[in-house]
C-alpha cells in the first residue's frame, strides 16, 4: 500500500505542476492591439538577422508598439506554416519562402493577405526590379509572376563564380571574360593535375551550372517559357542541348571530377575553402561563410562570362497572414525594412539588399557582390533556379546529371528524359 | 541520434549476458568460440558507436578546423563556442525542462494506462482481446504523418493547439499502445496460482492489481518507463507541429533551428546533437541497473 500511495502522490504532483505550467504558457499567446508578433528564421549573426534586429528597434521607437519576436527554424516554418497560419496562433508577420509550392500555395488557399493596397500606399514596387517582383506576386492558382502582391522581399541572391586568387596567380591566369577563356583557364589547371571546378551533383550546384550554360544561349522568353509556363520548352533546342553537351565535354576534359556525383553542396564548398579546387560556381549565400572561414587565401568573384542572365531571385520575403491581428503594424514594419539605412545594414554584413544605395556600402567585398547583383538586375538578368518549375524536378535534374557524368546516358538521352519529366510535372500544375 | 540511444539500450542485454560468462570463465577456460563471439560483439559495439564518436569529435571542432580536415579527424584544439552559441541562442535550459517535463509525464501516464489496459486484457481475459490489442496497436503502426492533420483539427477545436498537453496526450496514447501490447502478453502468462490465492484471501480486483500484479511486474514497468521517456524525448514531427511558441518547444525541435535554407553548420549542429543526446544518455546510465534487472527478472521467471 505504501508503494501505491507514493506512486499516486507522484502522479498527482506531476499533474498539478503540469497544470500550473500550461497555465503560464496559455497566457503568453494572447495578443493585443499594440504588439507585433514577428517570426523569422535568420540567425542573429547573419546579414538579415542584424538588419532586422535594427529594424525592430526603429519600429518600437517610432510606433511605440512592442515587437514579440521569435526565431523559428526554417524547417518549422516550412512544414507547419499552413497549419499555424490557419489558427489563432498565427503571427502578424513572418518571413516565408518564395515559390509556387510555398507562398503560392498559401496565397491560393487564402491564408496570406493580398498586399496590393499596401504596396500602392508605400510604393514598395518602385524599389523592386521587375525580376525581383516575380516571386512576390501570385495569381489565383498560386503561380508566380502575375497577380497580386503577397510578399515583399528584402534581399536578393544570385549565382556567380568564386575563384581562388592565389591559385590563379600561381598559375599565371587572369579572370576569364569569355567562355572560351574560361575553358583555357580550366585547361591550364587540369594540365597541372588540379581539377578546376568544385562541383556537387548530389545537390544543387551542378544543376545550377547546367542552367547557367543554357542561359548563355538563351533570352528572356526562354526563361519565361521555362519558369512561368508561358510557352513550350524545346528540350532538343540549342539552349538545353548546349548545356547538357558542355557538362559532358567538361567532364570528359577533366574540368569536373566524376567524384562529384557523390558530393553534396557542403562538400564542394568546404573543398573550395580548403583550397582543393580553384573555382566554385555557386550562390551568394556562401559569401558570408567564405569571408569568415576562407582565410587561408585571397578570393574574388565574377559573373559567369558572356552571360546576360544568371540563376538568382529575390530572397525569402515578408508575408502577412490573413488571420494576423495587427496588419497595419506589419505594413509599417515592412516599410522600415525597405529603408535605405536598414538595406545598407544588410549590404554591409554580407547580404544583398534589394533597395540599397551602393554609396552606403562600405565593405569592399560586399561592394563587389552587390555590384555584380545590380549589374544582373539592371540588365533583367535574374533567371531563377532550374528546379523551380515542378515539385519533383530538383531530384530529377540531379539524377539526370549524375547519369550524364557517370557516362550511363548520352547528352541526348538525358535531355529526352528530363524533358519528359519536366513536361509531366508542368502538365500537373497548369492542367 | 535516436538510433544511438536505442542501440545503446539494446546493448544492455548483451552486457547482462556477458557478465555471468565472465564469472564462469575464472573456473573454465575460454574456448575459441567464446573469443570469436567476444570479437564479433566488440565489432558490432564499435559499429554502433561510430555515429556517436563522429558527433563527439565534431562538437569540439572549430569551423576552420572542420573545413581544413573534414569530419573524420580529431580536433586540433578544443573549441566550445559552437556549444555555447547554441545554448544561448535557443535558451537551452528552458528546452531541456520542456523535454524533461513532457517525457516524464508521458512515461508515467503511459505506463499507468498500459498497466490498466493490460490488466483488463491479460488477466481479465476480455473476449476478443487479440482484436482489441490490434486496434490499439494501430496508433503505433500508422505513420505519424497520417495522424498529423486529424490531430491538428481535433486539438485546435478543443483549444489545446500550441499547448504541451496536446503533445502529452498524443504520446500517452501512442506509447501506451505499445505498452498495452507488451504488458498484455506478459500478464497473459501471469501464474494463475498467485491470483487464485489472492482471491481466496478476499482480494478484490483493485487490490489484486495494486498488491499482487503491480509489485511483481514492477521491473518490467520500469523498463517501459525508461523506453517511453527516451522515445518521447526523441520525437520530432509531432512536437514540431503542435508546439508553435518557442517557449514550449522541446530539445529536438530547437536543434532544427540550426538547419538553414541552403547552408548548414556542421560543428554547431553536432554540438547541439551532443547536448540533446546527453540527457537521455545520463538518464539511461542512472537507470541502467533497473533496466538490466527488469530484463533478467523477466527471464528468470
Amino acid at each position: 500500500m505504501k508503494n501505491t500511495r507514493r506512486t499516486l502522490a507522484g502522479v498527482a504532483i506531476l499533474g498539478v505542476s503540469a497544470l500550473l505550467l500550461s497555465g503560464c504558457s496559455a497566457g503568453a499567446s494572447e495578443s493585443d492591439a499594440n504588439t507585433l508578433k514577428l517570426w523569422h528564421f535568420e540567425s542573429e549573426t547573419s546579414a538579415m538577422g542584424i538588419a532586422w534586429d535594427e529594424a525592430i528597434k526603429v519600429f518600437e521607437e517610432e510606433t511605440g508598439a512592442t515587437v514579440e519576436f521569435e526565431e523559428k527554424s526554417f524547417e518549422q516554418i516550412r512544414s507547419t506554416a499552413s497549419q499555424v497560419l490557419n489558427s489563432d496562433e498565427a503571427p502578424d508577420i513572418l518571413e516565408y519562402n518564395k515559390g509556387n509550392a510555398t507562398a503560392g500555395l498559401l496565397a491560393s488557399q487564402g491564408l496570406l493577405t493580398d498586399l496590393d493596397e499596401a504596396v500602392d500606399e508605400f510604393g514598395w514596387d518602385d524599389a523592386l526590379a521587375p525580376s525581383l517582383q516575380t516571386t512576390a506576386r501570385y495569381d489565383e492558382d498560386g503561380i508566380m509572376g502575375s497577380g497580386a502582391f503577397y510578399g515583399v522581399p528584402n534581399y536578393g541572391e544570385f549565382v556567380e563564380v568564386f575563384y581562388n586568387k592565389d591559385m590563379f596567380a600561381a598559375a599565371g591566369l587572369e579572370v576569364p571574360t569569355t567562355v572560351a577563356e574560361l575553358e583555357t583557364v580550366m585547361k591550364a589547371f587540369t594540365d597541372q593535375g588540379i581539377t578546376p571546378l568544385a562541383e556537387s551533383a548530389a545537390e544543387y550546384p551542378l544543376g545550377q551550372l547546367w542552367y547557367q550554360l543554357a542561359l548563355t544561349k538563351a533570352d528572356r522568353s526562354f526563361v519565361d517559357d521555362y519558369q512561368l509556363y508561358t510557352g513550350d520548352v524545346d528540350w532538343s533546342g540549342p539552349e538545353l542541348t548546349y548545356a547538357t553537351e558542355t557538362i559532358k565535354d567538361w567532364t570528359d576534359a577533366g574540368y569536373i571530377s566524376t567524384d562529384a556525383t557523390g558530393f553534396k553542396a557542403e562538400d564542394a564548398g568546404t573543398a573550395f575553402i580548403n583550397g582543393t579546387y580553384p573555382i566554385f560556381f555557386s550562390g551568394s549565400w556562401w559569401h558570408n561563410r567564405f569571408t569568415t572561414e576562407a582565410t587561408g587565401f585571397e578570393w574574388g568573384t565574377f559573373l559567369f562570362p558572356e552571360a546576360e542572365m544568371s540563376p538568382g531571385s529575390a530572397g525569402n520575403m515578408w508575408v502577412v497572414p490573413e488571420k494576423a491581428a495587427n496588419k497595419e503594424l506589419a505594413y509599417e514594419f515592412i516599410d522600415i525594412t525597405m529603408r535605405p539605412e536598414i538595406q545598407a545594414l544588410i549590404g554591409n554584413n554580407g547580404g544583398i539588399p534589394v533597395a540599397a544605395d551602393t554609396a552606403d556600402i562600405t565593405d569592399e567585398k560586399s561592394q563587389e557582390l552587390i555590384g555584380n547583383f545590380n549589374t544582373l538586375a539592371e540588365q533583367d538578368g535574374i533567371a531563377f533556379y532550374p528546379d523551380w518549375p515542378t515539385a519533383t524536378f530538383y531530384d530529377e535534374l540531379n539524377a539526370g546529371l549524375q547519369e550524364l557524368i557517370n557516362d550511363t546516358k548520352s547528352p541526348a538521352e538525358v535531355n529526352e528524359q528530363l524533358g519528359g519529366q519536366y513536361q509531366s510535372g508542368v502538365d500537373d500544375i497548369v492542367g | 541520434m535516436s538510433t544511438t540511444i536505442l542501440d545503446e539500450a539494446a546493448q544492455a542485454p548483451i552486457a547482462a549476458v556477458r557478465e555471468p560468462r565472465k564469472r564462469r570463465s575464472s573456473t573454465t577456460r575460454k574456448t575459441l568460440g567464446d573469443w570469436m563471439i567476444l570479437v564479433v560483439a566488440i565489432l558490432i559495439g564499435l559499429l554502433i558507436a561510430v555515429p556517436f564518436f563522429l558527433i563527439l569529435i565534431n562538437s569540439f571542432k572549430s569551423p576552420a578546423d572542420y573545413n581544413a580536415a573534414g569530419p573524420l579527424t580529431l580536433p586540433t584544439d578544443l573549441y566550445f563556442d559552437g556549444m555555447i552559441n547554441f545554448w544561448q541562442r535557443v535558451d537551452f535550459p528552458e528546452k531541456l525542462w520542456n523535454s524533461f517535463f513532457i517525457s516524464s509525464v508521458v512515461a508515467i501516464l503511459a505506463v499507468l494506462v498500459s498497466l490498466l489496459n493490460a490488466f483488463a486484457l491479460g488477466i481479465g481475459r476480455v473476449r476478443g482481446r487479440t482484436w482489441i490489442v490490434l486496434l490499439i496497436l494501430l496508433a503505433n503502426m500508422l505513420p505519424q504523418e497520417v495522424l498529423l492533420y486529424p490531430l491538428y483539427f481535433m486539438f485546435k477545436s478543443v483549444g489545446l493547439y500550441d499547448n504541451q498537453w496536446a503533445v502529452i496526450i498524443i504520446f500517452v496514447v501512442i506509447q501506451s499502445a505499445f505498452g498495452t501490447y507488451l504488458l498484455a502478453s506478459v500478464l497473459g502468462t501471469f501464474p494463475k496460482e498467485i491470483l487464485e490465492a489472492a482471491s481466496l484471501d478476499g482480494a478484490n480486483k483493485w487490490t489484486m492489481l495494486w498488491r499482487v500484479v503491480y509489485p511483481i511486474t514492477k521491473p518490467t514497468l520500469s523498463v517501459l518507463v525508461i523506453f517511453f521517456f527516451i522515445w518521447t524525448w526523441n520525437e520530432f514531427l509531432i512536437p514540431l507541429t503542435f508546439l508553435v511558441s518557442n517557449a514550449s518547444q522541446t530539445v529536438p525541435v530547437s536543434i532544427a533551428v540550426l538547419q538553414g535554407d541552403r547552408l548548414m553548420d556542421v560543428t554547431t549542429t553536432s554540438a547541439s546533437a551532443l547536448l540533446g543526446l546527453l540527457p537521455t544518455l545520463i538518464f539511461f546510465l542512472i537507470f541502467q541497473r533497473t533496466l538490466t534487472r527488469g530484463i533478467t527478472a523477466g527471464a528468470v521467471k
